[in-house]
């Protein structure tokens, strides 16, 4: 899933400053589970923002909402009958959830109240962790379903570099050693062998070397 | 002190707190009338800070919760929950500019236990001696 965290209160009030009737937007699918954009963190946002104007005698209208994905186009559209009467939509989505409803109405200004961090795993209530770079071209399958590139610090893929202590790594103890993790599991499996093979540098290209990404599956399309 | 006793307290509190069954309830937002507003939770860990910020935006000048003693939870570990929900709270109140104290949690005692009654009263007592909360909705006595 996509992670996010809350943006400073301080730094959402400079933004939604220039408006007066916002629509707090949230989202139910990752930046909830990641309980940065859920209906919950909407409505403490939301109440935080309205309590910090009433203050300061600001006029702010805030209302909530939260649609269950703000980037597909069939849940956004469910803010049509209401879009109109704010000024502006204060996003609790990640970042491809403000641009697409961005892109649904042009004419409202679409401000994100989260930074969206990175793909990664509930690992433990309240425990998010990166595992994934979203790098086009999986080589799980090579390191025995542990990621070099996310997880290891120094992003080796001919690892490990031989300064982990006790399976931590040697960048930050709190950090386990993805090397350790893919030599214990591709021992487990009988397959250290495959770890013989020297990988070329990668190719990014497929990551980030042709502009934005997009995926087309005619199968999928109406 | 002449306007404290205008001041309101949302309460939100375990039911595992001695004495609180709904007859209490009852008599206690009797006596104080709009001034307390009680709100019994299965588990204090069933707290969220959105409740506790909606109380501080709609009907009370501060927002405690009263749990059973550590150790005591009988789903374990709510009141550890409820304390950490409660300093989650307090970061937000701060960060827009008021009192964090406005929020609070009273931990039951396993030595000493406390009735409802007389948890409400010392944490009224204390809520009386703040100021009115400028965050709460105007036209509200």
């Amino acid at each position: 899933m996509i992670t996010a965290e809350q943006k400073p209160i301080e730094e959402i009030r400079r933004m939604l400053a220039p408006y007066k009737r916002i629509l707090a937007l949230g989202c139910g699918s990752c930046v909830a589970e990641c309980a940065a954009g859920g209906e919950k963190e909407t409505a403490q946002l939301a109440s935080a923002l309205r309590m910090a104007a009433r203050m300061n005698d600001e006029d702010l209208l805030i209302h909530e909402k939260t649609v269950d994905r703000q980037c597909v186009k069939e849940f956004i559209i469910r803010l049509d009958d209401v879009i109109g009467d704010y000024d502006a939509v204060l996003s609790l989505g990640c970042g491809a959830g403000v641009q697409a409803v961005s892109e649904m109405y042009a004419e409202v200004p679409i401000i994100p109240a989260l930074n969206t961090e990175f793909l990664g795993e509930t690992r433990d209530q309240g425990y998010w962790v990166e595992n994934c770079l979203g790098c086009g071209d999986c080589m799980l399958y090579d390191f025995g379903g542990v990621c070099p590139l996310a997880r290891c610090s120094k992003h080796l893929l001919n690892g490990p570099c031989g300064g982990s202590v006790n399976g931590r790594c040697e960048v930050d103890p709190d950090i386990p050693c993805a090397w350790q993790l893919i030599i214990d599991r591709m021992e487990r499996f009988g397959a250290l062998e495959r770890l013989e093979t020297i990988y070329p540098p990668k190719n990014w290209a497929r990551k980030q070397g042709s502009g934005p990404r997009k995926i087309i599956r005619e199968d999928q399309q109406p | 002190m002449t306007d404290s006793r205008k001041r309101s307290l949302a309460l939100f509190y375990c039911r595992n707190v001695p004495e609180s069954g709904e007859d209490v309830r009852q008599a206690i937002e009797k006596a104080y009338g709009e001034q307390i507003h009680l709100f019994p939770l299965p588990c204090s860990g069933r707290l969220e800070p959105v409740h506790l910020l909606r109380a501080l935006e709609e009907v009370a000048d501060a927002a405690y919760v009263i749990t059973c003693p550590e150790g005591a939870c009988r789903y374990f570990e709510g009141n550890r929950r409820a304390r950490k929900r409660v300093e989650r709270t307090r970061e937000i109140l701060s960060a827009i500019g008021l009192e964090p104290e406005r929020a609070g949690i009273v931990i039951g005692s396993k030595d000493a236990p406390r009735t409802l009654s007389q948890l409400t009263q010392e944490i009224y007592d204390m809520v009386c001696r703040m100021a009115a909360s400028p965050a709460l909705k105007r036209g509200r006595g």
